[in-house]
């Protein structure tokens, strides 16, 4: 279904004479997988490992310098205009800062809708009832459409943004550290939900992450980068601690253990 | 002072008071043709330069025109070109920042250099040169007080969108589908609001000064008719055996200014924008 082929990507200010372009500032550098239908690929890495970058890349919200993005074989950034808009409509986004990611001044039935309108021509009523039932969905109430971002807490407005994204019932969902800003609780419940709709919507989720365990629990297949690069990419989630690379092992080193003192037994 | 009022009446009781007195005076202006009592351009000359009296409340001038109908009048002028010029400028202002902030890139650069280029020079000397262009009139004014104020706009609006363009809620946006243009309208402007009625707001009591200025010096309305600025003109030749003929309409404009003034104080207090940030 996605096709990342070959995907480099550098940041910086347009370079001139007075300023050359640096060697090797890439961001992302070659970076090539595909994902299925239904399946999730866990993205893991150390900040600034770019997987941030490389879920903007395959949003279409920043166009690659070299290499491709497909998406059910059409390429993201070539695709113009209505066609375009109905490509992207299958690839949606729930982001990591759930409370930036809300118009503050939106009611939750508005940033549910918002999707909706764009795409659909629903009568009032009709959106009222769909952001109602995408509501009741993600496991809040249909009372809680008038309320507005603040009057929510974060594990809250993670489900507020839930629903938005698989409200147009998309085929992919990027998921950028999704419950890396709530507490333990909270990221269990985020993560049972996702887990849930995976299976009722058959949905594919693109899941960035730091968090090793996060990513055990909801994926089927890992890749881990470092510095802009994909170093290990396996469809066996375990087969991460047998990998010799050093991000791996400081990804695994970093979860914390049980009880303090021990040493890691996941497996 | 404006400590002391603040601290007698909280924030919102001061809007209250600002608005009430405002709508007042721009009540008095649209009502004007009821509410004056004489023509405001019938020369009397038996009856020039009269002290007060049950005829004539604040006397006459020195064409025996009736004070307050010319004040009455006078509002109009002063009151709904302010209104006129900061609709204008509002409008071209924030659709300029809100399209150089969100477009970034060339535009921005061009646009905002245009803004630069415009706050550079002191606001009365460029009207003044607009002025000397096109000749005197009210026209003309409207178009060069318009012309200069809609960079603050612009200015503060473009600051507000590239800090708002950060936030992951205009990705989520553009992600959902929204265009550009229903982003700006969606998320953009609601969000930048509160600043732009504050600093228009502010701005309103600078374009009734500014109004005034350009009458005085004769450049604004052209008699026979009122306004205040040009009311104060013509008193000065009078400033020894009349000077209350300067004395109403200055103290008119100070009211009008310092009640503005207030409003903004007490908005910028009750919406939390900073002074900084203007």
């Amino acid at each position: 279904m996605l096709q990342v082929r070959e995907v480099g990507y550098r940041y910086g200010h347009r370079r001139n004479w007075l300023r050359p372009r640096k060697e090797n500032s890439f961001v992302l550098n070659q970076v090539t997988f595909e994902l299925n239908h239904s399946s999730c690929l866990s993205i893991l890495g150390t900040s600034g490992a770019g997987k941030s970058t490389l879920g903007r890349v395959v949003l279409g919200l920043q166009k690659p310098h070299q290499g491709q993005v497909l998406f059910e074989g059409q390429d993201l950034y070539a695709a113009s205009g209505r066609f375009r808009k109905n490509l992207r409509r299958d690839i949606q986004v729930v982001f990591q800062d759930c409370y930036s990611s809300v118009n503050p001044l939106m009611t939750a039935d508005q940033i549910i809708g918002e999707p909706l309108r764009n795409y659909e021509r629903l009568s009032a009523r009709e959106l009222k009832r769909k952001t109602g039932e995408l509501l009741e969905k993600v496991g809040l109430s249909v009372e809680d459409g008038n309320k507005r971002p603040d009057q929510f807490s974060g594990g809250q407005l993670q489900r507020i943004n839930i629903a938005r994204a698989i409200a147009l019932r998309p085929k992919l969902i990027v998921l950028d550290e999704p419950v890396s800003s709530l507490d333990r609780v909270h990221q269990s419940l985020i993560l049972d939900l996702l887990a849930e709709l995976k299976a009722s919507l058959g949905v594919s989720y693109l899941f960035i992450t730091h968090d090793i365990q996060a990513a055990m629990t909801l994926c089927d297949r890992v890749a881990v980068m470092d510095r802009g690069e994909i170093v290990h990419l396996s469809d066996s989630p375990a087969s991460l601690w047998n990998s010799q690379q050093t991000a791996v092992k400081n990804l695994i080193e970093s979860v914390l253990p049980d009880h303090p003192g021990d040493r890691l037994t996941l497996f | 002072m404006m400590k002391k009022i603040r601290q007698n009446t909280n924030g919102s009781s001061l809007i209250v008071v600002c608005l009430v007195l405002l709508s007042l005076f721009f009540l008095i202006a649209l009502l004007a043709p009821w509410i004056a009592p004489y023509d405001p351009v019938k020369v009397d000359l038996l009856n020039k330069l009269a002290d007060p009296s049950t005829q004539h409340w604040l006397g006459t001038d020195h064409l025996g025109r009736d004070n307050l109908s010319r004040l009455i009048y006078g509002a109009r002028i002063s009151l709904g070109f302010a209104v006129l010029i900061f609709l204008s400028a509002l409008l071209i202002g924030v659709l300029v920042g809100c399209i150089s902030g969100y477009a970034g890139g060339w535009l921005d650069t061009v646009l905002m250099r245009m803004c630069d280029g415009i706050m550079a020079f002191p606001n009365l000397i460029l009207v003044l040169g607009i002025v000397g262009i096109f000749g005197p009139g009210l026209m003309q004014i409207l178009l060069a007080l318009m012309l200069v104020q809609w960079v603050y706009y612009a200015r503060i609006c473009r600051n507000m969108v590239i800090s708002l363009k950060e936030r992951s809620f205009i990705a989520a946006a553009k992600i959902s589908g929204s265009s550009s243009w229903a982003i700006i309208r969606r998320h953009i402007i609601p969000n930048v609001q509160h600043p732009i009625v504050v600093i228009g707001t502010l701005e309103m009591g600078w374009a009734i000064m500014d109004i005034s200025a350009l009458s005085f010096l004769g450049l604004g309305i052209q008699p026979p008719n009122a306004e205040w600025g040009s009311m104060i003109h013509e008193g000065t030749a009078y400033i020894r055996s009349q000077p209350e003929l300067m004395i109403y309409p200055g103290v008119l404009i100070m009211l009008v200014v310092i009640l503005f003034n207030l409003l903004g104080e007490a908005l910028s207090e009750r919406y939390g924008v900073s002074k900084r940030e203007l």
